[in-house]
Parts: structure tokens; C-alpha cells; sequence
């Protein structure tokens, strides 16, 4: 029996939120799944049908089989080491540097404001403004940083390691930082923010130096600031594509999952191992998630 | 804290953080203001001895394959992508902010059924990795359901833009709802105003700065996006900056004045958004983490 409405009012009026909040919802619902889970799924389900007509054979579900392909393939192992690097190098410097930067900018001074509003910047750029920014300083043969250290005689000709070996990974890791250095940054200032004066001014009075404080006052307290930081950075870096496809394209070196990806599907036209590759990094980067999930609940408990 | 020593050290650090963020891109102006042989000419010349227009010149006018040192140029084309990165900003951004308004106010404030999961779907897709989605978005856009391939319009970008950033962007405006006083909005539904009525004159109004601080970062973001753009567009009908700006990097020599040029002019527009609406951006980025 429908309730009289009318009554109080009460009742139409949770109708018309029930409608509205659905009304609300469903523009970006559907966005959602037609671009994003649509595909997902469709891409899914490309990673476990064979390539196609393309390798001349026939096409058809096959498992896992691409997913055995992919991690057999020497090019892709490397392309997994060299990411690796990158996620290891750019987390550690950003964690290193960015909590430097916080302590640095914590405290009020004259100037603080401009200093904020600079430290942004890099962040706001596009990434591949970034490499394009850095590559003259990298040039291997006659850049800025080859330049600089001929000038200062430490070294006598240009050196090729910025052409050869792990020196490209290096120097792309180091664009790819500055870009993410200021928000690493606001995430440790914002940890600090959240620490009562009083903790220190306590600690002051039991004779504690500054670097005592930091050492047990400062660096306890910002551990969910280090777990956030930490999933952003891993996030950002093990996707990182577009620093290296602007300082070095797609040359072996220098190869990250992400390139391979793109390289495999797009060069190759080969879909099928491109999205396994894609869901297999994925894979990683959601067990690494959970993993940083958990670390971030035991350090706020 | 303040004995001279520290100072010092906290000078220091200042300091080595402004030319940390500024010097790549005082050195990019200083580039485009070179001609490659001021590039080229040992020892290195930071900045140059004669500066000149010459490289915004060929950037924007075209020029001749020898001059260029191996980058070609051709008249309008750069113009072009700029004024493409501009529309997908700016439509893009448009689109991101209606929708994701509305659904932060109805996840966070209407007591809607199944409004809690409707909350972790999207939280859920922001998770996403975008790559495991823009390999088969090729083949989504190429063949829609209805109408022609959606592949190099800015159409079927800013639709790939908006699916891919809503969730964000609710996400940060959800936080800042549930921080708002509920107090204005249910004096005004008391009042008998409707409930899309005090959404509109209430709650827009109080969400204003938040709504700001986020356009600020979807601008930013659409602006900066290269891969999706990458892999959607071919000709210089939906090809933004980002892209263009990578085929001026030379496969054995770059011509590094033009492609310098390339890199200040796009990045006047978000450097200048960043510093205009600096405290608002950062207040948002370190509030929601």
C-alpha cells in the first residue's frame, strides 16, 4: 500500500533525493564504463586470445598463454629490470629529498610564499615539456652537464655514459623526479603541519638538539606521510613513459614496461601481447598497492 | 634552531630549491634565445652572446629544412596544436567539473541507495591504471556503437579525458563536502526551497573554491596528457602540444632552439595557472592525501 505523501511531506521529499542522487551519479557512471571499463574488459579479453591473423595463425582463446609469452621474452625482462631502476631510484630520491624540502620550507620565513609557489612549478609542466627542458643538459655529445664537468676538469671529453649503459636511466629517473619532487613535498609539509608544536617544545625542554627531534620526533611521526608519499612515487614511476620517450624513444636502454607496451602494439601492431604486457604490470602495481595499503594502516594504528 | 650555523644550512637549502625548479626552465629560455651555433660552441655558452628571436621565428613562420639544422618546420602547425591543447583543456575541464560536482554532492550529502557503492566504483577506477585501458580504447574509438570513428577529433578525446579524470576529481571534491557546514543548505530546505534548488544557490557557491582549485588541476592535467593523445590522434585536427612538440626532437640531431622555443611557449599557459592559482593548488593537493 504506497504511504500517503502528502501526510508530512517527509516521504516525497526522500523520493526526490533518491532520484536526484541517481540523476547526479549517472553522467560520470556512464563515462565511466563505456571508457573505461568497457575497454578494460575488451582489452582483457584481447590478452588471452591469440594475436591473430597477423602471425598467421588462427585466432582464438589461449589463456594465459600470451601472459607466458610476454614473461619469457628476453626484451620484455629487461624492459621489467630496467622499471625496476627506475621505481627504485626515483621513490628513494623523492622520499630523500622531499621530506629535505619539507623541513626546509616547514617553518615561517620572509619569502616562504614565493619559494611555495615556485617549488610547484615543475609539477604543473607537462612531462614531456620537462624532457624537453632537460635534454640539452644530457646531450651526450656536447651538452651542458658534459660542459660543466670539462669546465671544472674533472673530466676530459665528453663522456658517453650519458649515450650508454645505466647513465640514460639515471639522468630520465632524475626528469622524472623533478616533476614529482613538489608533490612528494606538499605530502611531507602537510605531515609536518599536522604535528603539534607542543611534541617539540616538550622535547626542548629535556635538552633535545635538533637533530635528536628529527631523528626521533619528526621522522617517527611523518611514517603515514612516508606510506602516502611512497605509493604515489611507486605509482608515477612504474608507468613512467614519456621522459624517456622524449629524451631517448624507444631504444633498448632505456625501455620501460610501458614503452615495451606501447612498442609491441603500436609498432608491431601485436595487441594481443601489448595488453597482457599492460595487465601483467597492472598486476604488479595492484599488489604493490595493497602492500603500501597495509604498511600505511600498521603506521597509523 | 637559530644559532648561525643553521641559518646558513637553511639558506642554503632555499636557495638550492629555487635553482632546483627554475634552472631547467631558465635554461630552456636561454636555448631559445640561442642559434644552434651559439648551441654547438665550445666552451658552452649558458647564455647566449647574441640573443635572438630567430627560433620563434622559424617555430611559428616555418622554415627551410637546411637552416633548421634537421627540424623541419612548417607555418601554423605549432600554432595549431596549442590552440588544440587549449579546447581540450578548456572543454575537457568544463565537462569534469559539472559531472563531478554533482556526483561528489550526491555520494557525500544524499542518502541515496547504493550511494556508498556507487562512491567505490568510482574511487575503484581511479586506480585503474590508464594504460590497461588505452590500448583497447584505440579499437573502442576506431568503431563506436554509433556515428563515424571517433579516432583524431578532439571529440573523442575530451570523451576519453572526462571518463578518465571524473573519478579524481569527485574524488577530490567528495573530501571537501564532507567538510562543508550542513547548516546552510538544510535552513534552505526548510525554507521549501527543492533540493536541486539549494544545490544550485547553496551548495555550488560554498563548494567555489574547492571547484576552482580542482579546474586548476584538470586544465593541468589535459594539458599535460601525451600518451592518450599520442596513440588517438594523427593529423593536426586533434594533435595538442605535447605531441607535436616530441617530432621536433631530431632522431640523430635536435635543433635544440626550436624545439627550446616549442617547450617555453607550451608551458607559459600552466606555469602561469600554477602561479596564479598557487595556494589553492597546493592547499587541495596536500589536503586530500
Amino acid at each position: 500500500m504506497p504511504k500517503p505523501w502528502n501526510r508530512r511531506g517527509g516521504n516525497r521529499a526522500a523520493r526526490e533525493t533518491q532520484i536526484l542522487g541517481w540523476l547526479f551519479v549517472i553522467p560520470s557512471l556512464i563515462a565511466v564504463a563505456a571508457l573505461v571499463l568497457y575497454p578494460m574488459a575488451h582489452g582483457w579479453w584481447q590478452s588471452m586470445n591469440s594475436g591473430g591473423f597477423l602471425f598467421g595463425e588462427k585466432p582464438g582463446y589461449v589463456g594465459l598463454r600470451n601472459y607466458r609469452d610476454v614473461i619469457n621474452d628476453p626484451v620484455s625482462r629487461e624492459a621489467m629490470a630496467h622499471t625496476l631502476w627506475y621505481v627504485l631510484l626515483a621513490v628513494s630520491l623523492e622520499l630523500v629529498l622531499g621530506i629535505l624540502v619539507a623541513v626546509t620550507l616547514h617553518r615561517v620565513f620572509r619569502g616562504r610564499g614565493f619559494v611555495l609557489a615556485v617549488l610547484i612549478l615543475p609539477w604543473a609542466l607537462p612531462s614531456v615539456v620537462s624532457g624537453v627542458l632537460w635534454k640539452r643538459v644530457f646531450d651526450p655529445d656536447n651538452g651542458l652537464l658534459n660542459s660543466l664537468l670539462m669546465q671544472l676538469h674533472v673530466i676530459n671529453q665528453p663522456h658517453v655514459w650519458l649515450a650508454a649503459g645505466r647513465g640514460p636511466i639515471v639522468y630520465i629517473t632524475l626528469v622524472h623526479v623533478w616533476g614529482v619532487l613538489p608533490l612528494v613535498s606538499l605530502i611531507f609539509l602537510a605531515g609536518l603541519q599536522s604535528i603539534p608544536d607542543e611534541v617539540y617544545s616538550a622535547s626542548a625542554v629535556d635538552g633535545a638538539g635538533p637533530w635528536r627531534q628529527f631523528r626521533h620526533i619528526t621522522l617517527p611521526l611523518l611514517r603515514p606521510s612516508m606510506a602516502i608519499a611512497l605509493t604515489v612515487g611507486t605509482l608515477l614511476a612504474i608507468s613512467i613513459f614519456d621522459e624517456i620517450y622524449v629524451l631517448n624513444g624507444t631504444a633498448l636502454n632505456t625501455r620501460s614496461i610501458l614503452i615495451q607496451v606501447y612498442n609491441t602494439t603500436f609498432a608491431q601492431a601485436d595487441f594481443a601481447h601489448g595488453t597482457a604486457l599492460a595487465f601483467l604490470l597492472a598486476a604488479i602495481t595492484a599488489v604493490l598497492g595493497a602492500l603500501y595499503a597495509i604498511a600505511l594502516r600498521r603506521s597509523t594504528v | 634552531m637559530t644559532s648561525p650555523g643553521w641559518r646558513i644550512a637553511k639558506l642554503v637549502a632555499v636557495l638550492a630549491i629555487i635553482v632546483w625548479s627554475l634552472g631547467p626552465i631558465l635554461i630552456g629560455v636561454s636555448t631559445s634565445l640561442s642559434t644552434q651555433r651559439e648551441v654547438n660552441a665550445i666552451p658552452t655558452r649558458w647564455v647566449p652572446h647574441h640573443p635572438t628571436l630567430q627560433a620563434y621565428h622559424d617555430l611559428l613562420g616555418g622554415t627551410s629544412n637546411q637552416r633548421a639544422g634537421g627540424t623541419v618546420t612548417e607555418a601554423g602547425t605549432f600554432t595549431r596544436s596549442i590552440y588544440n591543447s587549449a579546447i581540450l583543456s578548456a572543454v575537457s575541464t568544463s565537462f569534469i567539473l559539472i559531472f563531478a560536482t554533482m556526483a561528489a554532492y550526491a555520494v557525500g550529502r544524499l542518502r541515496f541507495k547504493l550511494g556508498g557503492a556507487v562512491l567505490a566504483l568510482l574511487v575503484g577506477t581511479m586506480i585503474v591504471p590508464i594504460f590497461v585501458v588505452v590500448v583497447s580504447l584505440f579499437k573502442v574509438l576506431a568503431e563506436p556503437p554509433v556515428g563515424p570513428s571517433l579516432i583524431d577529433t578532439k571529440g573523442g578525446l575530451v570523451l576519453v579525458f572526462i571518463a578518465t579524470l571524473t573519478p579524481l576529481a569527485t574524488w577530490l571534491l567528495y573530501t571537501q563536502v564532507r567538510e562543508m557546514p550542513t547548516e546552510p543548505e538544510e535552513a534552505a530546505l526548510i525554507d521549501g526551497c527543492s533540493r536541486w534548488k539549494a544545490f544550485v544557490r547553496i551548495v555550488v557557491p560554498q563548494m567555489s573554491s574547492g571547484i576552482a582549485a580542482v579546474a586548476a588541476i584538470m586544465m593541468l592535467s589535459v594539458w599535460g596528457e601525451f600518451l592518450i593523445p599520442l596513440l588517438l590522434t594523427q593529423t593536426m585536427n586533434a594533435k595538442p602540444v605535447t605531441v607535436q612538440i616530441t617530432e621536433y626532437v631530431g632522431k640523430y640531431t635536435t635543433n635544440y632552439p626550436i624545439l627550446a622555443a616549442a617547450g617555453v611557449l607550451a608551458l607559459i599557459p600552466p606555469a602561469l595557472l600554477a602561479l596564479a592559482l598557487n595556494k589553492r593548488i597546493t592547499g587541495m593537493l596536500a589536503g586530500s592525501s
